[in-house]
């Protein structure tokens, strides 16, 4: 797979010039969509409690908590499957999203 | 596809000095690039959604053979009667009016990959749909066993729709005494747990519907329990103690549908009441013209979901072949689905800027299975991209490793569960469909 070959490279100069690009790709953005199948499209629901627009301190103190204490429940488990860096740019990234009847 | 590429190159070059100057309606090369998505189940409905959140403008086709997706997460409550076909069907309308995404209803008959086209059969004839990128999200296509099958005699419900109501009708016809009969499929097949789940929530239906002296033998292609082994085999021996007999090893090796009768290498059942045979599974058949691995399924790049050999075709979801470490294989499932899409997004967008895919990612699947009508466990498994191991421990290269997974402790398994099924299928089917 090659995403970077010169026919697209060109394609993508087109795009610069041409549209509209689309609002860049915070570092987290990707990862906290792995969130989003039980907290809603970029966590603000529906689902389980909302987490779009809370502190980023908090949600990732929340989550580093629930990595590491014995398995309560689903969420437990779910916070163990990145790293504490990967866990960071998530809460990073929610924290700038406009909550449930936030915003 | 080196002097093709050199040629298209040479095109566009030509094309881009030319379109500095010109307005961006003019020059065929300033069109919106074209992303073609066939499939709109948990994998093709959020790739679509997400290519045209985060990809600007992107012109996003979806193409399904059917007006709406029926859901196999919760299906079994349909099949218990528990919950209505409306509940489980999701409209592409959304996805129309709120994400601006075209959708086309009709069958994807062929792939033209050096031309990037896709030809689709629909009730008006066939369309040939250009493309810059093609994604195959198309499930799972089935690998009967010999004999006689005939899945309108023999239901699997293993994708839902018809095939629900018809074993839901099956079920509801048992008497007092009959034997339900299901087969658990080799794996890897699409959501793990599901057959377990299958085998409990008809065994409560029976049970609480008076059939006190009805079985369900389960009949399990490979050696033992491959998904929540705890939680259904404390069902299978505790809940449904006498009722539900679980038969490992069973390799199926011949079904006759009209007669309603199974031979395995562990079992033969003649004239069951209710035969709901689920075949062994390989990647849906538009995605089975790509090369395919020994189970049938299509092998991808984890950062991208593309495929070795066609650079702009990617495949997601269940069709697709994920490398993974050894014994931690990435499930089939809805949840999945709409995990790998998201990866998947975020490349094309990504190429269209001449960007590399992130490396920094992670998929993830959970799901809750109901136990009983009152009660559900739950499964969680989340993956890391980076070394991938083989069964000694020894790195065999890059893909997705699962860092972490577990079912609900006992204690767990309890109607908290089955009130979160529903918050985690609701919000699964908003993120994907809304």
């Amino acid at each position: 797979m090659n995403f970077l070959h010169p026919a697209r490279a060109a394609l993508a100069a087109a795009a610069l010039l041409l549209t509209a690009l689309p609002a860049s790709a915070g570092p987290g953005r990707l990862l906290a969509a792995q969130c989003a199948q039980c907290h809603g499209t970029n966590g603000a629901g529906p689902g389980f409690e909302s987490i779009a627009g809370k502190s980023a301190s908090s949600l990732f103190h929340e989550l580093l908590d629930m990595k590491y204490r014995p398995v309560e429940g689903i969420m437990d488990r779910q916070a163990r499957g990145y790293t504490d860096e990967q866990l960071r740019l998530i809460a990073d990234y929610l924290a700038t999203q406009p909550g449930n009847g936030g915003d | 596809m080196n002097t093709l590429n050199r040629r298209q190159f040479l095109k566009l070059a030509g094309a881009l000095s030319a379109l500095a100057a010109v307005p961006r309606a003019v020059g065929a090369a300033t069109t919106a690039p074209r992303v073609v998505v066939v499939g709109g189940g948990f994998g093709g409905a959020t790739l679509a959604k997400y290519v045209r959140l985060w990809g600007g403008n992107v012109q996003v086709t979806l193409v399904d053979a059917n007006p709406s997706h029926v859901s196999c997460i919760l299906s079994n409550l349909v099949v218990t009667g528990g919950l209505s076909m409306n509940r489980i069907t999701l409209g592409f309308d959304s996805l129309k009016t709120k994400y601006g995404i075209a959708v086309l209803q009709g069958r994807a008959l062929a792939i033209d990959a050096p031309g990037n086209t896709l030809t689709v059969s629909t009730a008006t004839g066939n369309r040939i749909l250009p493309y810059d990128h093609l994604v195959l999200s198309p499930g799972i296509d089935f690998a009967p066993a010999a004999g006689n099958w005939n899945p309108n005699l023999t239901p699997h419900a293993w994708q839902a729709g018809p095939q629900t109501t018809l074993l839901k009708n099956q079920l509801a016809s048992m008497g007092v005494a009959d034997t339900f009969v299901m087969t658990v499929p080799k794996a890897p097949y699409r959501c793990p747990p599901g057959p377990y789940e299958r085998a409990c929530v008809v065994a409560d239906y029976l049970k609480r519907k008076g059939r006190t002296g009805a079985k369900v033998v389960v009949l399990d292609a490979n050696p033992g329990i491959t998904a929540e082994p705890e939680a259904f085999s404390y069902a299978f021996n505790v809940t449904y103690g006498g009722m539900i007999e679980y038969v490992p090893n069973a390799v199926v090796q011949s079904v006759d549908s009209a007669t309603r009768s199974i031979v395995t290498s562990a079992r033969t059942v003649n004239k069951a009441k209710v035969l709901n045979y689920i075949p062994n599974q390989r990647a849906g058949a538009i995605a089975a013209g790509l090369p395919v691995n020994g189970s049938g399924f299509v092998p991808v790049d984890p950062l991208t979901y593309g495929v070795a050999g066609y650079p702009n075709i990617h495949v997601i979801g269940d069709a697709c072949a994920v490398p993974a470490s050894d014994g931690k294989a990435v499930p089939k499932s809805g949840h999945m689905a709409n995990s790998e899409a998201k990866v998947c997004a975020d490349a094309i967008v990504r190429s269209f800027s001449g960007q590399a895919p992130d490396t920094n990612i992670a998929t993830s699947s959970a799901c809750f299975s109901p136990i009983t009508n009152k009660t559900a466990s739950w499964l969680s498994a989340n993956f890391i991209y980076g070394d991938i191991f083989d069964a000694t421990g020894n790195v065999k290269g890059k893909g997705m490793h699962r860092v972490d997974t577990g079912e609900a402790a006992h204690n767990m398994i309890d109607g908290d569960s089955y009130q979160d099924m529903f918050t985690w299928a609701d919000s699964l089917f908003a993120d994907s469909f809304n």
